[in-house]
């Protein structure tokens, strides 16, 4: 990796200090093309960023649940879903989370999502999960909100195949860069 | 009526409910979704948009009848009723659920009854045209044709 290692030795020539140099190399950025019909162009890997992404879907509303499940298999990832905050919670755990990306609606009874991305992020690491909200509002105090809250992304409701892919999509580059 | 006569006039029957406004770009969508691992996954989808509006229209009615009017209550059934209409892309409902949701800002009693009334005759008739549509499938698949897209 081109990189350099070196040890700063005290006077009794023990290493007082070690520096480590590696140098990475930017990988282009992964293009995705996603026509009308929401299947991807004839790139075989075009949604290899999506293939296999474990994520947790929260919303209580059945209709909407099932429609955006759909919508996430259709891309290729593997969906878990759960019908409130404290399922939400509860499936996250406190230890090692198997899922990568958790979608939550926002307006949800009891816990609503701001309140459950507030405590993931309390118990957990910034990024990781990282998490989406969904919402039919379109203002910027809920982004405002959001952004606070450490929420990665926002998907507008209703929710379109195109809507779903280009918000993960950079949500996941932009984890890449961290 | 052969085959080709159906497909025919399930695609123009189809066609005017996107012009006429009843069918969105969501529907579309729905369509798209459904394949040989969900082959009823439209219809699953329409029959919870039926269950939901239906449930949802009583408690409205309910809460529109009492001495004194839980706007916020009222506001959080058309809420619901917007989301899912919008997601199944029952265009015409969803329009009628933004009006009702405005008279609920302003706790105007008399917009919100005539939203209700105009909501119920909305969601009445894209259930009636999408029972028809669902009727039409069901006949071309039965004598043996695809579902054109």
């Amino acid at each position: 990796m081109h990189g350099n290692i070196w040890v700063v030795q005290n006077p009794q020539g023990s290493a007082q200090s070690m520096a480590l140099v590696i140098r990475f190399q930017l990988r282009p950025s992964v293009s995705i093309t996603i026509n009308e019909l929401g299947e991807s162009s004839d790139q075989p890997c075009s949604n290899s960023l999506f293939k296999g992404l474990q994520v947790l879907l929260a919303d209580d509303d059945d209709l909407n649940r099932a429609v955006t499940r759909k919508l996430l298999e259709k891309l290729g990832c593997s969906v878990s879903a759960v019908t409130s905050g404290f399922e939400c919670l509860t499936s996250i755990g406190p230890a090692s989370s198997p899922f990568q990306i958790v979608i939550l609606e926002l307006q949800m009874p009891e816990l609503d999502g701001f309140e459950v991305a507030m405590r993931i992020r309390k118990f957990r690491s910034r990024n990781w999960p990282l998490i989406v909200a969904m919402t039919a509002s379109a203002d910027d105090d809920t982004w405002e909100r959001c952004s606070q809250i450490g929420i990665n992304g926002v998907i507008r409701k209703p929710v379109l195949l195109q809507g779903i892919a280009i918000e993960l999509r950079k949500v996941l580059m932009q984890a890449n860069k961290v | 009526m052969d085959l080709v006569q159906l497909q025919r006039q399930f695609v123009d029957y189809r066609t005017s409910l996107y012009h006429e406004g009843f069918l969105d770009e969501q529907f579309t969508q729905l369509q798209e979704l459904q394949d040989e691992n969900n082959p009823d996954f439209v219809v699953e989808v329409v029959s919870l948009f039926f269950e939901d509006s239906e449930r949802l229209l009583n408690e409205l009615a309910r809460a529109l009848e009492q001495q004194s009017i839980d706007y916020k209550r009222i506001d959080a059934h058309v809420h619901q009723l917007k989301g899912s209409s919008s997601s199944i892309g029952a265009q015409r409902v969803q329009k009628v659920c933004i009006a009702f949701r405005n008279y609920c800002e302003e706790q105007n009693v008399e917009g919100c009854l005539k939203c209700l009334q105009q909501v119920r005759h909305e969601y009445s008739l894209v259930k009636t045209k999408l029972e028809s549509l669902f009727q039409l499938e069901q006949q071309i698949l039965t004598a043996g044709g695809s579902i054109p897209m």
